[in-house]
């Protein structure tokens, strides 16, 4: 019972999101709009059934233990003081908190893993004894590719000359072909979405797919 | 005589509909055209089969109802395929949204209204075997048979919460609680969605903490992916394996080539892909929801190729590339 009827509202606010195909209406904008309040309140539940309450609630005020929970709890609270122009100015603390914590644990582990193991997987060997030939051609676009991509992000000499004239000519063009592919994903990733709402409406909906 | 301007400003509602056909129709007029497995989706597929009972994997739901047509598939497939290996699998979710999604793609594998399902044994239902002392896997299974429970026709098997699997569900600050599970698993999730005491159950005290999982597929539409590569890899070696939107597949290719994540399923592509392998691999009777997507896919590509053609040769038979301004089209 409730399953249909969770079907029935899940379809019909689908229909409604597509008529904004059609043009802009009361309807698309109904649906919009539950789907904001509906996973707003989604969230403060969830938030507080695995958050708020077995990790605050049970402990500090039901058996009186962990009171230190207290301290970043009144932290937490402060945030609420953004809704009082008087004292809005003690929100920063917890917020400086927030982003003093933040930037100590990732910066070790960021540079790690977005910066030295990138650099370091395009230090490799162009040419590898015994490997195919298109590992070859492969290594050669990388090393190429990401030393002509930097070229044309070095602003500080004109793009002019063999190196830095050619170095950025090549540097966006390969730019652009990664515009290109990612373009392709997009449309594929878009198309994806809307496979997934027809199968919706026509398996679990209407049955119409076995 | 053409008028290219017209044609170039053709009402947009005309493509949608074309789009809307072409999309719906393949569903009924079934092509079967080839999905072939790609490199990157076929060593996850070869490490998750690789795996057994004395392993574990983690299954990151991080993703929001947004891209749930292209995330929630592949979940779905290397949920199966791990539970069909019988590997312990942990679920985890970066939004509260995502929990929900993981209970709705969790549930699509313990209907046992569809056949090639599995049935799942929540956590109090065996507690009696527990407090036998069988915690074991198999002599688990056996004692369960033992007590007169069969499977359904058609089911592959039986899942025991906490054995099997456990639902970890959401906690906020990803990041942190990723850097947690390193040292232990407990600490981060004393309990699980449902309230039961992970530290009670037997897949936990076989696997503390982040350096004894074999895997961590994480399902995302955004960068929460990376949590699990910055703060699982980094700091412990966690292999790591993404299912990533189509959007986002781009971005992330280099990682693979870097050496940092295992594989990555890119898309509906990415989960048909592993749908076919695990099809292949006898883990599952029928390919699921992202392979029937397939033609659909290849046929809505080939349209939007062909939109791309005829624009391009309107505006240039048109002349419009040597005159400044073309009227916008609706």
């Amino acid at each position: 019972m409730y399953e249909t009827i969770g079907l029935w509202v899940a379809a019909i606010l689908t229909l409604a999101v597509f008529s904004f195909l059609y043009k802009e209406n009361p309807l698309y904008r109904f649906a919009e709009h539950v789907v904001v309040g509906s996973s707003l309140g989604y969230t403060i539940v969830i938030t507080y059934q695995r958050v708020l309450y077995p990790r605050l609630v049970e402990p500090v005020f039901l058996h009186g233990e962990s009171l230190v929970l207290i301290v970043p709890a009144m932290l937490g609270l402060l945030y609420v003081t953004r809704f009082f122009p008087r004292i809005a100015w003690l929100s920063r603390y917890p917020m400086a908190f927030l982003l003093g914590m933040g930037m100590g644990m990732a910066f070790p582990y960021d540079m790690q893993a977005y910066i030295l193991r990138q650099i370091q997987a395009t230090l490799i060997p162009l040419y590898t004894p015994g490997a195919p030939w298109y590992n070859t051609v492969g290594a050669v676009v990388i090393v190429l590719g990401t030393l002509a991509g930097l070229i044309y992000f070095f602003f500080s000499k004109p793009h002019k000359g063999p190196f830095f004239g050619f170095g950025s000519k090549v540097g966006i063009w390969i730019i652009m072909i990664g515009f290109g592919a990612t373009f392709g994903f997009t449309v594929m990733g878009r198309i994806s979405l809307l496979i997934g709402r027809v199968q919706f409406l026509l398996s679990d909906w209407l049955g119409l797919l076995h | 005589m053409i008028n290219w301007e017209k044609f170039l400003n053709i009402d947009r509602r005309w493509l949608y509909l074309l789009i809307a056909v072409v999309v719906v129709v393949p569903f009924f007029i079934r092509m079967g055209l080839p999905v072939v497995p790609s490199d990157e989706v076929r060593s996850i597929y070869n490490l998750v089969d690789s795996l057994g009972p004395d392993n574990a994997i983690f299954i990151g739901w991080d993703f929001d109802p947004g891209t749930e047509a292209e995330n929630q598939p592949m979940g779905v497939a290397v949920l199966r395929h791990a539970l069909d290996r019988h590997v312990p699998v942990f679920i985890t979710a970066v939004s509260p949204l995502g929990q929900g999604l993981a209970e709705q793609g969790a549930a699509s594998v313990f209907d046992t209204r569809i056949p090639g399902n599995f049935v799942y044994v929540p956590w109090a239902e065996w507690e009696p075997f527990r407090a036998a002392g069988y915690v074991g896997r198999d002599s688990l299974e056996s004692a369960w048979k033992a007590a007169g429970n069969s499977l359904p026709e058609g089911a592959r098997g039986w899942v025991f919460e906490g054995v099997d699997f456990a639902l970890l569900g959401y906690l906020p600050y990803f990041g942190l609680v990723v850097l947690g599970m390193g040292t232990s698993i407990a600490t981060q999730y004393p309990t699980d969605a449902y309230g039961n005491n992970l530290r009670e159950m037997p897949m936990l005290r076989a696997h503390k903490n982040l350096r004894e999982i074999d895997l961590a597929v994480t399902l995302a539409g955004s960068t929460a992916c990376m949590y699990w590569v910055v703060y699982g890899t980094s700091r412990v070696g966690l292999p790591v394996a993404f299912g990533v939107t189509a959007v986002m597949a781009t971005d992330y290719y280099p990682y693979i080539q870097s050496g940092q994540i295992v594989g990555m399923m890119g898309g509906l592509r990415g989960a048909a892909e592993y749908e076919v392998l695990e099809h292949e691999g006898g883990h599952t009777e029928t390919t699921g929801k992202a392979y029937r997507g397939m033609d659909v896919q290849s046929l809505a590509h080939i349209l939007i190729i062909l939109f791309v053609i005829l624009g391009n040769i309107a505006y240039f038979a048109g002349g419009f590339h040597k005159k400044t301004a073309l009227k916008s089209g609706r």
